[in-house]
């Protein structure tokens, strides 16, 4: 697309724009929270230690 | 072969190109700075970029090295922007705050100029002992601009009883991947004058620049943290 440095802008709409970009909004953090990443490996793991589920006895003689 | 379709550059893309300008000017890079060959007077969003970015515009012609000086279409391009860009009568703290910069900065540093600039507004100062740490931090990470050398001394004054504060908000934006607010409070705690130790401040302000360097306005505030206080890697 070919952009245009000199296009006229409206003026209300740029300096609500302007004012926005002043002051914005925090941002929502992005971070890991090393309890719940914590409490995610302990329950992986005990899922990988735990023993196979019994199962009834199929070998008849 | 498809008709190209014509649109107006978004100001972020405005803005960015100019940070980037500003900051390579204060690397010592590129050309001479001049702001009007940064922000030309015939870019439609010149001035709505020059109030976002407020008096960082001007830190090249702050540093105490040999460069263009500014001239008279750096102050007619400045002056455009102050005139239509004025903060309102609901404007918020901030806005208020960054046009003062900028004129206090005019004032300073296109003194050469005719140009008759406006007086200083009056920027309320109440919010600094008030404001709980987290909400002063996020507040004073969009003043970034200010923390050039001579600029608002009061409020500087007054943000020093609170640099601890300002301390954890650098931790907690750090934490929370927040590049920009991270990189305008490390510029600040760079010129207050009792940084703690423990913070690490030189390289916490390097490693924000690595993780958040795609960002020019980033780039920008840690350049001048190293370029006016000697801080950061």
């Amino acid at each position: 697309m070919v952009t245009d440095r000199t296009a006229p802008v409206e003026t209300a709409a740029l300096a609500a724009e302007v004012e926005g970009l002043l002051e914005p909004a925090e941002a929502d953090g992005v971070f890991r929270d090393t309890r719940e990443c914590g409490g995610a490996l302990l329950l992986a793991a005990l899922l990988l230690i735990s023993p196979p589920t019994p199962r009834p006895k199929t070998d008849v003689r | 072969m498809a008709e190209q379709t014509q649109g107006a550059v978004p100001l972020s893309a405005v803005i960015a190109d100019a940070a980037t300008g500003v900051a390579l000017a204060l690397r010592g890079e590129g050309d001479p700075y001049a702001l009007s060959a940064v922000l030309r007077q015939s870019d439609a969003l010149a001035p709505a970029a020059i109030r976002v970015l407020g008096a960082d515009v001007l830190a090249p012609y702050a540093m105490d090295l040999p460069g263009a000086p500014a001239g008279g279409d750096d102050a007619e391009v400045v002056h455009q922007a102050l005139t239509s860009f004025p903060p309102g009568a609901d404007a918020s703290e901030v806005s208020v705050w960054t046009y003062r910069g900028l004129v206090e900065a005019s004032h300073t540093l296109l003194s050469a100029s005719a140009r008759d600039w406006p007086p200083p507004p009056d920027a309320a100062t109440g919010w600094v002992d008030a404001d709980p740490w987290p909400k002063l931090s996020h507040r004073v990470s969009q003043l970034a601009a200010l923390a050039l050398p001579g600029l608002a001394p009061g409020l500087a004054e007054q943000l020093t009883a609170r640099t601890d504060d300002l301390a954890r908000g650098f931790v907690r934006a750090v934490r929370r991947r927040d590049w920009l607010q991270a990189a305008g409070l490390g510029r600040w705690l760079a010129r207050l004058p009792d940084a703690p130790e423990s913070l690490g401040l030189d390289s916490g302000l390097a490693f924000v620049r690595h993780m958040g360097g795609d960002d020019p306005r980033v780039t920008l505030h840690v350049v001048a943290a190293r370029r006016f206080y000697g801080r950061g890697w």
